[in-house]
């Protein structure tokens, strides 16, 4: 079967970055950085169609839950194609983007688009976390 | 040692991006590196004798319909906004290169401020196409209502 996230590759390659392979028995895997962020690309072999990309961080110390999971739904509503989680325990949140695709090629001219408006939901994200500084 | 080209192209590929390096002049120590971020190219430029101090440039090209004199005014007055950025208007009016000189204590703090710094530049880069954009769209604009009102009283 030919590899469903060759694309993906050749759109990395447009991008200008580097990745590096993880496959194993259920999924394809691309992991790769785009100014030192870690991201990932995967699909299962039993759902070819399924493409997500997406990048995980951990909360910094302190952050209510509830405010977050509050940030994340309000993100959720508002932003197109990213998903917003909260994640292993509350500890970490989840930027992806889903896709169904009839072939991963697809996405390719849509590759710069997607990982902006990943970074963009990510750095809203903390942005609003961000305690407001108090009134002098 | 690793020479100070080497020490930042090291730090942008361990970052994720693939990197051109040009040899190092010679004679005045300086070497260049390219390497692509969110789609546009940029360029940092190295000094063998001071490893504290690099130079990023990335050029940005105006549309033919936006090419006029009055764009180094619009180009003059971002560097107002943005001071640490220098704009510099080339090929007869095609294209800017839009330059941030930095200087630090250490080679470790450029690396720690490096997207930063790559932030700081787009971000002026980006007002500056979208004012000379803007201004120019309205301009024509303007014209057109000119025009059709010349015409109507005509």
């Amino acid at each position: 079967m030919t590899d469903p996230l060759r694309p993906i590759e050749v759109a990395l390659g447009d991008e200008g970055l580097f990745f590096t392979r993880d496959d194993d028995e259920d999924a394809y895997r691309v992991a790769f950085k785009s100014e030192g962020d870690r991201y990932f690309v995967v699909s299962y072999r039993d759902d070819p169609t399924f493409v997500m990309i997406g990048s995980g961080w951990a909360l910094p110390g302190g952050v209510d839950p509830v405010e977050a999971v509050d940030v994340a739904n309000r993100l959720n509503v508002r932003k197109k194609f990213v998903k917003t989680a909260l994640w292993q325990e509350e500890s970490d949140v989840l930027f992806t983007v889903e896709l169904c695709v009839g072939n991963a090629s697809e996405i390719r001219p849509h590759f710069g688009r997607l990982l902006n408006v990943l970074r963009d939901t990510a750095a809203e994200f903390f942005e609003q976390l961000r305690p407001e500084a108090p009134e002098p | 040692m690793p020479s100070a080209r080497e020490v930042i192209k090291h730090f942008i590929e361990s970052e994720g991006h693939r990197v051109d390096a040009a040899p190092v002049d010679p004679e005045t120590g300086v070497g260049e590196l390219l390497f692509r971020t969110r789609g546009q190219v940029f360029s940092v430029t190295t000094s063998e004798d001071d490893e504290n101090i690099l130079s990023i440039s990335t050029a940005y090209e105006i549309p033919d319909w936006a090419r006029e004199q009055q764009n180094t005014e619009a180009l003059d007055r971002v560097h107002k906004e943005h001071p640490t950025v220098v704009f510099t208007l080339a090929h007869d009016g095609g294209l800017f290169v839009a330059t941030l000189d930095e200087r630090a204590a250490s080679s470790q703090e450029l690396m720690n401020t490096f997207w930063t710094l790559v932030a700081r530049l787009r971000d002026a880069g980006a007002q500056a196409i979208e004012d000379i954009v803007d201004r120019t769209e309205s301009k024509v604009a303007a014209e057109k209502f000119i025009n059709s009102l010349l015409t109507d009283f005509q």
